[in-house]
């Protein structure tokens, strides 16, 4: 999936890759310009926007939630997500913080808001949930869809 | 002959990859928790998109390999706009100790959190020794 949004890289560097991410993480808090609601990577959720001619379509990659827990509400082409995950509550009950040899995966509250391009309508959203990645859909206004202008012969 | 001299090349075109499995896809490293209590150990990996079917937990020797294959989501005709996300694959590996009963992996993918159990053998469970008093 995502051809488009794959760069190829070597699978045996997928090491040198987390590497070059984290560089890429640096670089990103010292970066002097960047979207006031881009995030930094690593970032929970991860959030992906694209369009077709139909629909804007955003994949949140929330992985581990309750879809009930998650909240989201979509006002003046702005879509915000929110929610919790407790991961603490995974290893079993009052789990001995002693016994983390790693703990990597994001724990607590979070929420992520998208701005969306100005051609979405409110009116039209669908939202589903599957494998950990919460796909929102939203309709365009029908003035905003690309018409096919026909060219008279005379 | 002629049959014989078919069969070989054909057998050569089919070891070449066709361009699509041959274009070489993102893979990421997932975030996991590992955890440990007297029963064994617990590995917890986020993996996204990967349904059950495109999972594979492999142990060879005293390795152990998750990998997963995210499942197509996307329309043919979405033009991405904006990623944080872009991989298409996750794979990560771990060495094991010779504590670990490779044989009793139990391994479970639900919203996209891969649970992995690994109990360890017997003997090695700790056990709490009597202290007898004359």
């Amino acid at each position: 999936m995502l051809r488009s949004w794959i760069v190829p890289t070597d699978p045996f560097f997928a090491d040198l890759e987390r590497m070059r991410a984290e560089m890429e993480r640096l670089f990103d808090l010292a970066s002097p310009i960047g979207n006031i609601r881009g995030a930094i990577r690593g970032t929970f959720p991860a959030v992906n926007v694209g369009e077709t001619p139909e629909n804007v379509v955003v994949y949140i990659f929330a992985p581990g939630i309750d879809p009930d827990k998650l909240e989201l509400t979509l006002e003046k082409g702005v879509l915000t997500v929110s929610g919790e995950r407790d991961t603490s509550k995974e290893v079993g009950e009052n789990p001995d913080p002693q016994g983390y040899h790693r703990r990597e995966r994001f724990s607590g509250k979070f929420r992520r808001v998208i701005s969306l391009p100005e051609s979405v309508d409110p009116g039209k959203v669908t939202a589903k949930y599957s494998n950990g990645i919460l796909t929102v859909t939203i309709g365009k206004r029908e003035e905003e869809k690309a018409r096919k202008i026909e060219v008279a012969v005379e | 002959m002629a049959t014989e001299a078919t069969r070989e090349v054909s057998v050569k075109q089919s070891e070449v990859p066709a361009a699509e499995e041959r274009e070489q896809v993102r893979t990421i490293v997932p975030p996991v928790d590992v955890y440990e209590n007297n029963e064994g150990i617990i590995l917890l990996a986020d993996m996204p998109g990967v349904p059950k079917e495109n999972l594979d937990v492999l142990v060879d020797k005293d390795v152990l390999t998750i990998k997963g294959k995210i499942a197509k989501v996307v329309p043919d005709n979405l033009k991405p706009l904006y990623a944080e996300f872009g991989a298409a694959e996750y794979e990560r590996a771990f060495t094991l100790g010779a504590d670990v009963d490779v044989s009793k992996i139990d391994a479970k993918i639900s919203k996209g959190v891969l649970r992995l159990f690994l109990p360890k053998i017997e003997e090695v469970k700790p056990r709490k020794i009597e202290i007898q008093v004359e």
